[in-house]
């Protein structure tokens, strides 16, 4: 139906056309739109098509006639020429004339070429373009054809102008822009023709062309990840594309070579397994192709120098065949696929025997199928293989200067090496390859001065060559450098080209020069044992350097290796080597820990009588391990009887190591009779002087006097003074002390001494804050943490001496005061400054970050937390915080440790938790951890604690029999700590537990006698304790007469004056004594005055009193310092009452003294204090009076 | 290659800064900078200018690492008493806390897909990973205890695990402890593969190269940045410079170049081609705990930029071209 009606409609469009003709026969245009309706009419009947045509082409030529200005008849009519009525003259005609009337008409500009192009006419083809495209700058199809026709022609820049242009007609043609892109990689613009190649891939993904040269573009740039990956996208398109296979197979071969220079030889090996594969299967899609099998002879090869000697995990014992198989079979293996390489190189060969550089290839390959075989070359005169074949390169192409080389590397002779480098520069005197060749050849011959001048050139030349740079570092006799650049120019060696010969190098000179333990060694030896397993250096080296990084276990199967590999590869054994090679084992075992085998190890050396100095302290000291005391001591006697012998080096470790043995062993006083038999001259050296003075600390009689200052004098650097200054300090506190107590003043006295000389030295200081934290008086607790200097870039402490952390947390926890960081919470009376915003707590924070395995760090945290939170009032947030870091720090295995120093921090956790729980409500928490911590093995003095709590805890619960229990065992227990026994007093007195005059007051004056410069405080504090008993009775008499004498005994401590101000007030009201007024008066302005904060109340006490005694303006000057005392979100409504009687006065127009807050009406301070406190019925009515 | 300073904030933090990760841009705004302090505070800053945009507060310890979701959209923090708060960037709400045991959690980072957030579990000697559906813990990948070593030595937990990364395919996960090695897993198979030797001491920091799955960079407290190849097992560069601990590093996108943070104070630019420091910045007056690279995308947005966070509570920031 609808054919039919487009049909009626068609034939009714012809009828007008025809007509609108008919009646104006002179309109070309209407004569043009017929012959265009009757040239597109479409028909089933070709004939009756063609018929149409005709008609159409009628009427095209008499449009043209008619108008010869109009290019698109003509074009039709170059249409009806070239198609229908074949006359290709007639058509060329037509679309010229089409072209000239309109160079932008692209159909007939594009049929026109397509007529000239099937004719063969590519000149008159380009003119026809260029006429086109200089005459409209729009004529793209005329650009696109000129771009096509010049690329053709190789004309690469031209091209690129006019594909430029034509791009712009056409951005979205892929064909253009790979044809754009072809012309920049032929003109050498890479970057510009992967982006237009990258454009074409955008366009169209299929486009295989475009995939291959951008991966060959990325391969040259050496980006050969990118590359990779373009040719695998083509040969998922396309999986038989022979090129993208050759290209992904080059590619992952760059980059394994890329990776085998850094050393990556697993990841190598992986990469070349793929290449290989890849190669092989494009040698079956194209098996004629030399350079695939050129290339498949380049990845083989480098498998066979790239592939590692896998070390497994060659336990203690060492299977010798096992190992000597395993390295037997990875030979095997490098050599098989060399072998095909060379095979591989042969096919290649013959298929293009003219290509030179395929001979110097199978050279190569077979020198290294030669080397890896250890043929022996067995005759001299005749020519080797590998010679031969980089003959026949050389004979091909003479003037090839690397050929020459080639020759020059794989020859045997020594002088035919020399001619091949020789010739090789005289083609091009900058070949520094051959100048290394030559370098080395010399170095063999012992020509040193050639040498060096050969790799001095060939440094110069090209410095990124691994060789001279290693030939340089062997140099070390010749020229003398220092070890230390040997050693730099041994490195940069190998990380130009990890060879194993290199990197073997590179641990010996760093053994010299100190560097063992560094990671650029360890990275080259375990990369050397990879490649040189057969070499027992190798081991060797790897063993030593495991062991300076105190991994024994792996140095001493190193080592072990390093043995196996002597006895089965070396051809002659060296007695020395295999000496050295014990020796490092029984050194390293006994590193270990494994005295058993160091013994066994040391008896093998003796029986074959190696054992030397250092032999003989091993031995001495894993005898002495396994408990062999005896035979240990005889050793050292042999060693000692040795020592006249020894450089002055080791005769020094030699002495010092015989000097901690006997002491050791025999113990002190034998040690030190043997040190005074021995001569004196032994003891002249500062490691030796360390050693006799630890001793001499020890030793209560000073026997060692005279040896000890004799040696004292080879102490040399400041450091060293430094270090025996800490000695001597701490000798003093053995030696002038008590029989209790350590000489901690006379070790601090020293310390302070010292630390004036040597200000800046850290160990001093620390030492010094920590015997100032350890002598247990109060005041030197708060100057430890001054002395001490947080320095962010310290580096790790070593054993045994405390951090600048422990001591600043220790001493935070030690005052109360000096943790605080605000004092919203509380009013420490603490008279000693101390450093405001240290931050204790954020500087344990850092030290725990810092080190966040340090159990320390953590324990000083949670004590000093705790701190924090008791000075808070244990808000809910902290007493979390605690717990849970808590809850870990008890876990800690460490713990299970049964040294004092353990169980005690243990201790004092577990009280921790204890406390928590009881301020958290949690009873049974609490009884089970400070019961727990009643268990630990402790002395008595510290269990005492633990029971106090004990004690607490049950008073919480109400527990009085239990109460009781407790109360008892700590009685029974007793401590040495004045402040137990005064919370024992406190409880005591709370619950009754005891009524006659108390044990504990007892046990308090003999405890707080032992304090000798802190009794008359403690003494004080105990009074101050009984003067609040006396208040709680309602005794105020009482009270006064302790608190008296409390005052009377601590001139320092503010609260005790303030109490008894506070109680002389009270006895003033109640017996309306003016004595005790004056009394209250004395001490309040005491309490006032020694306080270095000002302590609330004090002041409006004293206020008070003064108006008692009517004096009006002391009275306001002392409201007014209240007003200060108080941190403004702390103020006591009360206070703001005071302050409207104060407004008050200065209202009634007395002096003036709204110092506080001036213009404040009596009435607004009366509202803020309602405000403060609504519940007070006193303030409303103030408020009620003033309203009036 | 080289770093350009842009603009730097002093006192940025109350206390020291210890963590930073840049915030991937989302459609709505470009990346942000996420720092973490010792002042328990999280904070976000808009670059280049480095404006404050929020002040995330909650934490009651030092906060010791942050991380950024790879959509951009939520982000997580951790603290050293072990809660890890995972919250929404934009709006700072909280999606989900996630407990452990104090010291069982150190640095974090989430995968490249986002579906798992791995955590170094610290004393736990495990990488802890979980689910960012439904923020339950799915797997623990526990490093094997060497045969020999005896349980009690030096408190057992010489395996402390410090740092963690993700291979850029997902498949691998690396970490790092306090003795010095570097152990790998399988995590499709939740399997332990092989140590990676030769530091010897903590290692603090590790990232895997963006280009390439198989290279890992870290950075130990032995001074050293050491390449490994993490599948082959081996050592294949170390960088020598720093003259004291290294305690962050990270890879520029284009993996050509590595920042590290030290604390010599220092921030040093590595070109991996020469494998050799190019530059060192010494603006920081305190050791410099993280260094963060700004990762690709988001509007316009071409030019690299490199975030340092120092002990001297100050922020950095540089162009990197």
């Amino acid at each position: 139906m609808e054919a039919q009606e487009e049909e009626g409609k068609n034939d009714h469009v012809l009828r007008k056309l025809q007509e609108s003709v008919d009646s104006n026969p002179d309109d070309a245009s209407l004569h043009f739109n017929l012959g265009v309706f009757l040239w597109e009419k479409e028909e089933q009947e070709e004939e009756e098509e063609q018929e149409w045509k005709e008609k159409a082409a009628e009427h095209f030529v008499r449009s043209a006639k008619l108008n010869p200005q109009n290019g698109d008849a003509f074009r039709y009519l170059g249409h009806y020429y070239a198609r229908v009525s074949v006359d290709t003259q007639r058509a060329f005609k037509c679309y010229q004339r089409s072209v000239t009337l309109n160079p932008n008409d692209s159909d007939s500009g594009e049929a026109l070429c397509d007529l000239l192009d099937q004719g063969g006419k590519e000149t008159l083809e380009i003119g026809v373009c260029r006429e086109a495209s200089e005459k409209s700058p729009r004529a793209f199809w005329a650009f696109r054809r000129l771009g096509y026709l010049k690329l053709h022609q190789n004309k690469w820049s031209e091209a690129v102008q006019s594909l430029q242009h034509a791009i712009r007609g056409y951005p979205s043609c892929a064909d253009l822009w790979e044809a754009l892109g072809l012309a920049y990689q032929r003109l050498g613009m890479f970057t510009a023709a992967i982006k237009s190649y990258g454009r074409v891939i955008e366009l169209e993904d299929s486009r295989i062309f475009a995939l291959v040269e951008s991966g060959n573009i990325f391969l040259m740039l050496g980006s050969f990840r990118k590359g990779i990956e373009q040719f695998r996208q083509a040969l998922e398109i396309s999986p038989k594309s022979v090129s993208a296979h050759y290209g992904l197979a080059s590619g992952l071969l760059s980059l394994s070579k890329e990776c085998t220079n850094l050393g990556a030889f697993r990841w190598g090996t992986s990469l070349l397994e793929e290449a290989s594969k890849v190669a092989k299967s494009t040698t079956c899609l194209a098996g004629n192709v030399s350079c695939i099998w050129k290339l498949h002879g380049d990845i083989q090869l480098a498998y066979a120098k790239c592939l590692p000697w896998l070390e497994e995990n060659w336990n203690l014992e060492i299977d010798e065949e096992a190992f000597s198989n395993s390295i037997l079979n990875w030979k095997r293996s490098c050599c098989l696929s060399a072998i095909s390489a060379n095979y591989s190189y042969q096919r290649a060969l013959h298929l293009a025997p003219w290509q030179a550089n395929i001979y110097t290839d199978i050279a190569i390959s077979s020198d290294l199928i030669c080397s890896l075989k250890e043929d022996d070359k067995h005759n001299p005169n005749s020519w080797q293989l590998p010679e031969k074949m980089s003959l026949g390169g050389l004979l091909l192409e003479g003037d090839n200067n690397e050929f020459w080389v080639t020759l020059g590397f794989v020859s045997d002779h020594n002088a035919l090496k020399q001619h091949a480098c020789i010739r090789g520069l005289q083609l091009d005197v900058s070949l520094a390859v051959a100048w290394a060749c030559l370098g080395k050849l010399y170095r063999k011959e012992g020509e040193k001065q050639l040498a060096r001048q050969a790799f001095d050139s060939a440094r110069s030349i090209d410095p990124s060559l691994a060789l001279p740079w290693a030939g340089m570092s062997a140099d070390t006799h010749a020229r003398d450098p220092t070890t230390d650049e040997a050693y730099e120019s041994c490195l940069r060696a190998v990380q130009i080209l990890p060879v194993a010969e290199f990197q073997i190098g590179l641990a010996k000179l760093a053994l010299l020069s100190g560097h063992l333990s560094s990671s650029q060694v360890f990275g080259a030896i375990q990369q050397a044992v990879q490649h040189a397993p057969y070499y027992p250096e190798s081991h060797n080296l790897n063993g030593l350097v495991c062991e300076a990084r105190c991994d024994y276990q792996s140095a001493v199967a190193s080592y072990r290796l390093a043995r196996c590999a002597i006895n089965t590869f070396s051809g002659s054994i060296l007695k020395s080597h295999l000496r050295d090679i014990s020796f490092n084992i029984a050194r390293s075992l006994s590193k270990a820990g494994n005295a058993l085998d160091a013994v066994q190890e040391c008896e093998d050396l003796k029986k074959e009588g190696l054992l030397d100095a250092q032999g003989l302290q091993i031995y001495a000291i894993s005898l002495w391990q396994i408990g062999e005391n005896d035979i240990a001591l005889s050793v050292a006697r042999d060693l000692a009887a040795s020592v006249s012998a020894m450089e002055q080096a080791s005769r020094a470790a030699s002495v010092s190591f015989i000097c901690k043995f006997l002491y050791k062993i025999s113990g002190q006083e034998s040690a030190i009779i043997s040190i005074l038999k021995m001569p004196k001259e032994l003891f002249q050296n500062s490691k030796i002087s360390f050693v006799v003075s630890a001793i001499h600390a020890l030793d209560e009689s000073n026997k060692l006097e005279s040896v000890v200052s004799s040696s004292r004098c080879f102490l040399a650097s400041n450091e060293e003074i430094a270090r025996m200054h800490c000695l001597v300090a701490l000798g003093k506190l053995v030696k002038q002390g008590s029989e209790h107590c350590l000489g901690f003043e006379n070790g601090v006295h020293h310390l302070r001494k010292a630390l004036h000389m040597f200000p800046n030295s850290v160990l001093i200081r620390n030492l010094l804050g920590y015997l100032l934290l350890s002598s247990q008086e109060g005041e030197d607790a708060h100057s430890a943490s001054r002395c001490c200097i947080v320095d962010p870039s310290h580096s790790p402490n070593k054993e045994g001496s405390k951090s600048v952390f422990e001591i600043l947390g220790a001493g935070a926890v030690a005052c109360f005061a000096s943790s605080m960081s605000n004092k919203k919470f509380s009013f420490p009376t603490c008279r000693y400054p101390c450093m405001s915003g240290l931050g204790a707590i954020q500087q344990l924070q850092k030290w725990l970050h810092r080190e966040p395995w340090n159990h320390n760090a953590r324990y000083l945290l949670i004590l000093n937390f705790l701190q924090k939170a008791r000075e808070e009032r244990f808000p809910r947030h902290l007493c979390t915080i605690i717990e849970r870091l808590n809850f870990v720090a008890i876990s800690n295995q460490l713990y299970l440790k049964k040294d004092t120093c353990c169980q005690y921090q243990k201790f004092q956790l577990l009280l921790c938790a204890s406390e928590i729980s009881l301020q958290g409500g949690d009873h049974l928490g609490c009884v089970n951890h400070a019961e727990n911590a009643s268990t630990l093995l402790l002395p008595d003095c510290y269990l005492f604690f633990a029971h106090l709590q004990l004690c607490r805890a049950y008073v919480a619960k109400d527990d009085f029999k239990n109460l009781r229990k407790e109360y008892i065992k700590c009685l029974e227990l007793k401590t040495d700590y004045c402040i137990g026994w005064l919370c024992l007093k406190f409880m005591d007195s709370h619950h009754e537990l005891q009524n006659e005059l108390s044990i504990s007051e007892l046990n308090f004056k003999e405890c707080s006698k032992e304090r000798k410069s802190s009794c008359d405080k403690w003494m004080a504090l105990f009074d101050l304790l009984q003067g609040l008993i006396s208040v709680q009775n309602q005794d105020f008499l009482r009270a006064e007469e302790f608190l008296a004498q409390a005052c009377s005994l601590s001139d320092t401590e503010s609260c005790i004056f303030l109490c008894h101000g506070v109680i002389c007030m009270e006895l003033a009201r109640q017996q309306c004594d003016s004595q005790y007024l004056s009394h209250a008066i004395k001490s309040l302005m005491k309490a006032q005055e020694i306080s270095l904060i000002p302590l609330p109340f004090v002041s409006t006490l004293l206020a008070q009193a003064e108006a008692s005694r009517g004096s009006k303006a002391k009275w306001e000057k002392n409201l007014c310092l209240e007003w200060f005392s108080w941190p403004p979100e702390l103020r006591p409504a009360e206070l703001f009452l005071q302050m409207h009687l104060l407004a008050r006065h200065s209202n009634s127009g007395s002096e003036s003294s709204s110092c506080v807050e001036p213009y404040q009406s009596q009435q607004r301070w009366v509202l803020r204090a309602i405000h403060l406190n609504p519940s007070c019925l006193r303030y409303w009515k103030v408020l009620q009076r003033l309203m009036q | 290659m080289k770093l350009a300073g842009l603009k730097s904030i002093e006192n940025a933090h109350d206390e020291s800064v210890w963590a930073a990760a840049w915030v991937p841009a989302t459609e709505s705004r470009p990346a942000l900078l996420l720092t973490g302090s010792l002042d328990e505070t999280v904070k976000l800053w808009k670059p280049d200018e480095l404006v404050l945009q929020q002040n995330n507060t909650g934490h009651c310890l030092g906060v010791v690492a942050v991380a950024a979701h790879p959509s951009g959209i939520i982000a997580a923090s951790a603290s050293l008493d072990s809660f890890v708060r995972v919250f929404d960037v934009d709006t700072n709400a909280t999606i989900a806390t996630l407990e452990a045991p104090p010291s069982e959690v150190w640095q974090m980072q989430f995968d490249p897909k986002g579906s798992i957030l791995a955590v170094a579990g610290g004393s736990s000697a495990s990488i802890k990973l979980w689910d960012t559906a439904t923020w339950k813990l799915i797997d623990t990948l526990a490093i094997p205890r060497p045969e020999s070593s005896k349980p009690t030595d030096r408190g057992g937990n010489k395996k402390f695990v410090l740092s963690v990364a993700w291979s850029p395919d997902g498949r691998r996960l690396a970490c790092g402890s306090m003795d010095g090695t570097i152990s790998i897993f399988d995590v499709n198979r939740a399997k332990f593969l092989h140590h990676l030797e030769g530091h010897y001491m903590p290692v603090r920091s590790l990232v895997y190269s963006p280009v390439d799955p198989r290279v890992l960079f870290s950075a130990s407290d032995d001074s050293h940045v050491h390449m490994y190849d993490a599948e082959g097992k081996s050592l294949i560069g170390a960088m020598s410079g720093h003259a004291s601990w290294v305690l962050s590093v990270d890879v520029s996108p284009d993996g050509a170049a590595i920042a590290t943070g030290s604390s010599d104070k220092t921030v040093r630019l590595w070109d991996l081609n020469m494998r050799a420091a190019v530059q060192t910045m010494s603006n920081h007056a305190d050791q410099v705990w993280g260094v963060a690279f700004r990762p690709p995308g988001g509007a316009g947005v071409r030019a690299g930029r490199l975030a340092s966070v120092s002990d001297d509570k100050s922020i950095s920031l540089y162009d990197y071209s």
